[in-house]
């Protein structure tokens, strides 16, 4: 973690918000779902930024009980529907859209879940779509305005910029 | 650092260029000079018309001052390079050797002494272009390959490397970090498990 302390990116990751489910009732904290002043109900959903929920979820209530305040739900951007969808053709999934910085939320949701099934299924789409961005890389002005380069997460982006200024150091040097 | 950051971890190709001006070289001297002692390397007695090695860079110096004649090296010609090129078409999976520094060195040599090669320099740069643009294709391949520990280059010369090296570099790195999300905790688990097993035994004692 202390490596990520500065990266903008790690930062705007825990950011994001999943969807968390209230194991009881708290006094006061109505205004997570729009009800001011209010208590929130136990068994309410409520969306919460993933530093707080991370915590929440593994603090235990109360020393006796091995209750948690809350209970992490699968987010929109692990359901099925984007898994089967990165399977099938990873290169067609528009990553950015759903979360734009897909790679970062995967490592802290399998850190948390020890969920080796999606790593390896994220990692074999990571390479296939990293494949695909070198092809692009390697011809940046015919495909500048592809749908595919809209699509990439945060890191792919990078990984864009870094691999394209290579191929072109190399081919200015070329034509020297 | 000032630097950018693709400097950092990276060299240029005009530095790996500048590198490889360090290679031996035979050449073909027309005057006579005395050798000199430097720190690195030494340049030996030179006397006309009588074969000596010496690094690229001199080689150079003495050319542009029309002192010598350069010898290309072996692999800088036409037929080798064909021969090399089928290889490369023959073999689908594997690069055929050429020189660590094969590219940056034909380059220098057809820009700086075009009229010492053997063979015309327009065919030398194209099948030059051809090698290149072959295992460059094959090199993409390979990418595919990649994982998360370790990566084979074998007969991939520098300059070949130092291009696909950032976006190699990059992928395993997230390679790893997603990897080592899941293994972290289990490292972690077995250590507190370790400590706790620690703890008992001194008790007991």
């Amino acid at each position: 973690m202390d490596a990520d302390y500065y990266d903008i990116d790690d930062i705007l990751a825990e950011g994001e918000k999943v969807p968390c489910k209230f194991n009881l009732t708290v006094p006061g904290l109505g205004y997570l779902e729009g009800n001011p002043g209010k208590a929130i109900q136990k068994d309410s959903v409520v969306e919460l930024p993933l530093w707080l929920a991370s915590v929440l979820a593994i603090c235990e209530i109360s020393e006796e009980s091995s209750q948690r305040f809350i209970d992490l739900l699968e987010p929109p951007f692990f359901n099925a529907k984007v898994l089967n969808a990165l399977k099938t053709s990873a290169a067609s999934v528009d990553l950015h859209a759903i979360t734009s910085n897909f790679y970062k939320m995967t490592e802290k949701w399998a850190s948390m879940f020890d969920d080796e099934e999606l790593v390896e299924m994220i990692k074999q789409s990571f390479k296939d779509r990293a494949f695909e961005i070198n092809n692009y890389a390697n011809n940046t002005t015919r495909h500048i305005n592809n749908d595919f380069m809209s699509s990439l997460d945060e890191y792919e982006k990078y990984l864009f910029k870094v691999s394209s200024d290579s191929h072109k150091k190399m081919k200015t040097w070329i034509q020297e | 650092m000032a630097l950018p950051e693709s400097l950092t971890y990276n060299l240029s190709p005009p530095e790996i260029s500048f590198l490889s001006e360090n290679e031996y070289i035979t050449i073909l001297p027309r005057y006579s000079m005395k050798k000199i002692e430097l720190i690195g390397e030494k340049i030996p007695t030179l006397r006309g018309m009588r074969r000596e090695r010496v690094p690229l860079w001199v080689a150079l110096i003495l050319k542009s001052q029309d002192k010598c004649n350069i010898v290309p090296p072996s692999w800088l010609e036409l037929d080798f390079l064909k021969m090399k090129y089928e290889e490369e078409m023959k073999l689908p999976h594997k690069f055929s050797a050429l020189p660590w520094h094969w590219l940056e060195i034909s380059k220098i040599l057809l820009a700086k002494a075009p009229d010492d090669l053997a063979d015309p320099s327009n065919k030398l740069k194209s099948i030059i272009q051809d090698l290149r643009e072959i295992r460059l294709v094959k090199s993409r391949k390979g990418l595919k390959e990649l994982n998360e520990s370790n990566i084979q280059l074998d007969g991939l010369s520098f300059m070949e490397i130092n291009e696909l090296r950032p976006y190699i570099l990059k992928v395993m790195d997230k390679l790893m970090n997603l990897h080592d999300s899941i293994s972290r905790n289990n490292v972690e688990a077995e250590t507190n498990e370790n400590e706790y097993e620690d703890g008992e035994a001194s008790e007991d004692e």
